[in-house]
């Protein structure tokens, strides 16, 4: 069967066929299709104010232990220490492996240690 | 990273996020979805995991130095207000086309997984709620990195283009709350090593919905696996927003496409009198449970030719334990987390219970018999970039087991298996062949979650009415 149907549709039959196919108005049915996603449950709000000066301020850092964080760190460190007298920074050990096992507790954890060590801006690495 | 970012923010305090080249655009969609679409981002540029130490302190030197001084101390500077835009009422018609016209669309909007899709018709919808009796606009969860809502309604909807059957409904429920529980952390499965989300079904169900749990259980071809594993990929794309390139926030570096649902073989469970795989996961026997894992491996076919169940754990201690598992348990070190998943041929299975093994006897054999040198260890997780992992130090903070530290000996054998009881084992696959197989799980994300299906109570009535008509 499926070889008698093939050689129907071969040489200039099956060309005109094709051709009526692909320049005739469709006849398939057509339908009406709902949306696949769904509502965003958040609302977008504005970053805060950014500190205009970082001399004298206190920098916390958050890390999740990837990507070689703990050789381009203390880079910044140094050079941010060049740049900006006084400035301070409460390293990433402080606050623990932010993606590791812990991860949501450790980052419960965030407000509390911002708030004890008064830090005034974050660097926070790597990845999204 | 960008979730503790935006912690830092909801408290007041400014931050700016490092993020390398190849993630800005997964920046941008977890950004957005966690309200903060406008969060100072400084770029680390290119891959830091391959630049020598001199390159390295150049480039934070000379071009991520200033992008943080930038991102912390320059104003932002707002964009246009996002104007409100109108989503679509759940029963409201997106586009009215030809199944080749509605196909286009869907695929210009990543709303499809590059096959072709059946058409969410209002009517097809409503097929599948009548296998719940769930009220369709229930908001089961909101599924991270995009964070929109998973409801029961945008679950038929995906179900109905994945090619379900209306009657598989009541099980694409129970996956979408597997997903949506925060300990899946479904948020990560856009992380490089590419994993995938693998289901395995227990219970009646697997027969009564014509489910392959014998040979080819992992092929495409039978519509109820197939179609319930394609429509958990669609479902991650279209609710939790995995995209891939060029806009997406999928990053699995190679990727592997979706795992058709695995079904468990009971009756060779029940033939040799072992428990399945329901009652480990904390149901009882008969209960129809789903189960769904990471999957980010798989081992070689393992085959085992003997009558002695010893003979037959050594080699799978061998393939799937030291082979398959010895390479990406290190991460599981990193992230103390680690459940694979061993798949038995129902020939294997029988030659254990003949010689009075039972599947804790086996999780205990991988448990003290496949170990690594802890130095290898670290030296893979180093690699992956996990730079800042120590096996010791894991130890000191109570993340892994003394087993892991029992000597200072950087060369110390350690466990590949860090629990026996993590080690999870169904029984499926040809029964004519002697095969087993081992899949390796991307340890804290995507733990095995398992969930009891329910079904509505005219369930027979229903079933009856919706199977196909032979």
């Amino acid at each position: 069967m499926l070889f008698s149907m093939a050689s129907c549709f071969t040489g200039t039959r099956r060309s005109q066929l094709l051709i009526m196919s692909i320049h005739s108005p469709s006849t398939e049915p057509a339908y009406d299709v709902v949306w696949p996603l769904g509502k965003p449950a958040y609302a977008a709000r504005a970053p805060n104010q950014r500190v205009a000066d970082l001399s004298n301020k206190v920098i916390g850092e958050t890390w999740d232990y990837l990507f070689r964080g703990e050789e381009w760190f203390p880079i910044l460190r140094e050079e941010l220490a060049k740049r900006y007298p006084g400035i301070r920074f409460v390293t990433y050990d402080t606050f623990g492996n932010l993606h590791g096992p812990n991860q949501r507790a450790l980052i419960a954890k965030v407000p509390a240690l911002l708030a004890e060590h008064k830090i005034d801006a974050v660097i926070s690495g790597i990845g999204a | 990273m960008l979730r503790a970012s935006a912690a830092v923010e909801r408290v007041g305090v400014p931050t700016v996020s490092i993020i390398s080249s190849g993630f800005l655009k997964q920046a941008a969609v977890v950004a957005r979805g966690l309200g903060l679409p406008e969060m100072a981002i400084a770029e680390f540029p290119g891959v830091p995991m391959t630049q020598s130490k001199e390159e390295l302190r150049r480039q934070v030197v000379e071009l991520l130095l200033p992008r943080v001084i930038e991102g912390l101390s320059k104003p932002i500077q707002r964009g246009e207000p996002e104007r409100e835009v109108l989503l679509p009422q759940p029963e409201e018609a997106v586009m009215s086309g030809t199944l080749d016209e509605i196909n286009d669309y869907f695929h210009e909007r990543d709303w499809s997984d590059g096959l072709p899709i059946v058409p969410p018709t209002q009517e097809r919808v409503h097929r599948f709620l009548q296998f719940t009796e769930r009220d369709p606009r229930e908001v089961i969860g909101v599924c991270p990195p995009a964070n929109r809502e998973a409801t029961v309604w945008n679950v038929a909807v995906n179900g109905v283009m994945a090619g379900c059957r209306p009657e598989y409904m009541p099980i694409l429920l129970a996956i979408v709350e597997i997903i949506c529980t925060p300990e899946y952390k479904i948020e990560d499965a856009g992380s490089t090593p590419g994993w995938e989300s693998l289901i395995t079904l227990s219970g009646p169900l697997v027969k009564a919905l014509g489910f392959n749990a014998g040979q080819g259980v992992m092929r495409t071809g039978k519509q109820a696996n197939t179609s319930v594993g394609r429509f958990l990929r669609l479902f991650i794309r279209n609710v939790a927003g995995f995209t891939h390139a060029p806009e997406g926030a999928d990053k699995g570096s190679i990727g592997q496409s979706f795992l058709v649902a695995m079904a468990e073989n009971e009756d060779a469970v029940a033939d040799i009198g072992w428990q399945p795989y329901s009652v480990d996961r904390g149901f009882k026997a008969g209960d129809n449970v789903v189960t769904v894992q990471s999957v980010v491996a798989i081992s070689a076919p393992t085959y085992s030719g003997t009558e002695s169940a010893e003979e037959h754990m050594k080699i799978i201690a061998d393939v799937i334990g030291e082979r398959a598992c010895g390479y990406w348990t290190a991460i599981g070190m990193v992230y103390a987390n680690w459940h694979p998943l061993i798949v038995l041929g129902p020939s294997i299975a029988k030659v254990f219970a003949k010689d009075g093994w039972n599947k804790d006897d086996i999780r205990r054999y991988l448990y003290e018999h496949v170990k690594m040198p802890a130095s290898r260890a670290e030296h893979y997780a180093w690699h992956c970039g996990q730079t800042g992992f120590r096996v010791t130090e894991a130890v000191k903070l109570g993340l892994l087991p003394h087993a892991y530290h029992e000597s200072d000996d950087p060369d110390r054998l350690i466990p590949v298996f860090q629990r026996p009881e993590w080690i999870g084992i169904v029984i499926a696959g040809d029964w004519g062949r002697n095969q087993s197989k081992g899949y390796v799980c991307n340890h804290v994300q995507g733990v095995p979650t398992s969930r009891k299906i329910v079904l509505p109570g005219n369930w027979d009535a229903l079933l009856a009415a919706s199977r196909p008509k032979s």
